[in-house]
């Protein structure tokens, strides 16, 4: 028994790869689900899609310029990142169209022309690898970059958390507060960026929302409460990144799909057995039909 | 209140437009301190452009809105707000987030600012809801916990789009007696109404609007009509005739 524990659990940390990746896997884990949850109590659970390709053209464009260099695909990323969230914004304040109208068009073409781009530099290998990551080949500086980050990510979310939730909420209250309550989701968008890009390397750029998105989705079905949400979305993203990982390495099936397909089952999971809102949930109310209003 | 006389809202000859058709024009006001006006008109009769340009959000064509109310010190519950009842927060934190002018964004709630927050949920009869999830609410319930955000707030100018509608009577009794006293401490309060039972109850002067023209009547004017109650009479007046 031990033995199999040893065998499954341990030992692949044996190797230093994998110890990279684990470690990868967990800091993103700790800044993406925070911002999912926010992106799904806005409203805006496809903004992150739009995102995750809208920094595909600066990623090609730092792989054209310097080869196969971490930080400096990661700069390319978060700069032409926030200048499609800019422009996205311009576009819709300008009139006529709502901003996830103005994203969808430029994600769209954003991605075909990452996609391009890379395609004009490098070969379809370099192209899987962008799109879809290998979480396997981290390095110690994309290590240090992706930790250093998620530390950031988790610093800054800690100081506008309040304006935040406000915002959510109820923009128009934060905007009677604050002469400059714009700033909120200005950096809001840029910590989606940055998220992405970090994470990037290990999942690709397409992936990458899978380990933000999914444990958001799926917290909603086990609490109602903001801190649970989270609390329930970064425990759920660490058992995927980390379980998906030694998936991979024992069924040699490719890292990154097998943790978002990991955390996607936990998302279906939740769906059926979830506390709340949940398939279950449903069947439960419907066979005790009474129940006593309390308090009140 | 020691300036009780000196009104914080002024409307001089103001013009308002949505989208290129004028709403409002010559449009005067004087909200004093301490008095509840009661807005009434029609539906499109330019009840929530008014409200816009009062909250700063909509700018003139001409004339002007004066408003000494500092900008955090303005609070503005829409229409049954567009919150999202799904939104993952208690009463209590609701309630608090109104603390915002006293301490910004990024400093936290202190002892003080809880034990306020607890006061003004007895005020309003929701302490035993200050756990409860906001979607879990009635209508009524919900209605309290906005008004406490606005009492947390400390407003001196308050603006409510119809408070009283989907709210419980027993709310309104609480609600009336609460906007009173936040009255009679000097804030300003502006209140869309429809029903003139509200009205009678609660207004100390009334704005009427109709046909993009404002009129100042008083309560009693309206109230004395036998008209069915629930409407305002539209008929009363020329647009041009003087105030009742």
């Amino acid at each position: 028994m031990l033995d199999l524990l040893n065998v499954w659990f341990v030992s692949p940390f044996d190797y230093g790869f994998m110890r990279r990746a684990v470690v990868g896997g967990l800091a993103l884990s700790l800044a993406a689900p925070p911002l999912g949850v926010f992106l799904v109590l806005r409203g805006m659970s496809l903004i992150g899609d739009a995102m995750a390709h809208a920094i595909l053209p600066g990623v090609a464009l730092g792989f054209l310029l310097a080869g196969f260099s971490l930080p400096i695909m990661s700069i390319g990323g978060v700069l032409f990142g926030l200048m499609v969230a800019l422009l996205a914004g311009a576009v819709s304040k300008m009139g006529g169209q709502r901003e996830d109208a103005a994203m969808a068009s430029f994600f769209i073409i954003s991605l075909a022309a990452g996609v391009m781009l890379i395609s004009l530099g490098g070969s379809s290998v370099d192209l899987t690898h962008v799109l879809f990551g290998s979480i396997l080949a981290i390095n110690s500086t994309a290590l240090l970059l992706i930790a250093g980050i998620s530390t950031l990510i988790v610093l800054i979310l800690a100081v506008v958390f309040r304006a935040l939730v406000v915002e959510c909420l109820d923009p128009l209250f934060l905007r009677g507060q604050s002469r400059r309550s714009g700033w909120v989701h200005s950096v809001f968008l840029g910590l989606l960026v940055l998220n992405l890009t970090a994470g990037f390397q290990t999942l690709g750029t397409l992936m990458a929302v899978g380990l933000m998105m999914l444990p958001a989705t799926s917290a909603r079905f086990w609490s109602k409460r903001l801190e649970g949400l989270i609390g329930i979305a970064i425990v759920l993203a660490m058992v995927a990144s980390t379980g998906g990982l030694l998936l991979s390495f024992h069924l040699d099936i490719p890292s990154g799909p097998s943790i978002i397909l990991l955390a996607g089952f936990g998302y279906l999971f939740s769906a059926l057995f979830g506390r709340y809102h949940s398939l279950a949930a449903k069947l439960r109310r419907k066979t005790t039909p009474l129940e006593v209003e309390q308090g009140a | 209140m020691s300036q009780r006389s000196l009104s914080r809202l002024q409307l001089h000859n103001l013009h308002l437009a949505q989208a290129r058709r004028t709403v409002l024009e010559h449009l005067e006001g004087d909200f004093k301190p301490g008095a509840i006006t009661a807005l009434i008109g029609a539906n499109g009769a330019g009840k929530s452009t008014l409200i816009q340009a009062i909250m700063g959000e909509l700018r003139p064509i001409s004339g002007e809105v004066v408003c000494t109310v500092a900008k955090e010190r303005r609070a503005w519950l829409p229409q049954q707000l567009a919150l999202d009842l799904t939104f993952p927060m208690s009463v209590e934190e609701l309630v608090m987030t109104g603390s915002w002018p006293s301490h910004g964004a990024l400093t936290g709630y202190c002892a003080g600012h809880y034990r306020k927050g607890r006061e003004i949920m007895a005020r309003l009869g929701i302490s035993h809801l200050a756990h409860r999830p906001l979607g879990e609410l009635s209508g009524g319930q919900r209605q309290r916990a906005l008004i406490g955000r606005t009492l947390m707030q400390e407003a001196e100018l308050l603006l409510l789009d119809e408070p009283f509608a989907n709210v419980d009577s027993e709310t309104v009794d609480i609600l009336i007696r609460i906007l009173r006293q936040m009255a009679d401490d000097g804030a300003t309060i502006i209140v869309v109404l429809h029903d003139m039972d509200h009205l009678r109850r609660l207004a100390d002067e009334v704005l009427m609007l109709n046909g993009g023209h404002g009129r100042w009547v008083a309560p009693s004017a309206l109230t004395h009509q036998h008209a069915p109650a629930q409407v305002v009479p539209f008929t009363m007046g020329g647009r041009h005739a003087g105030s009742a």
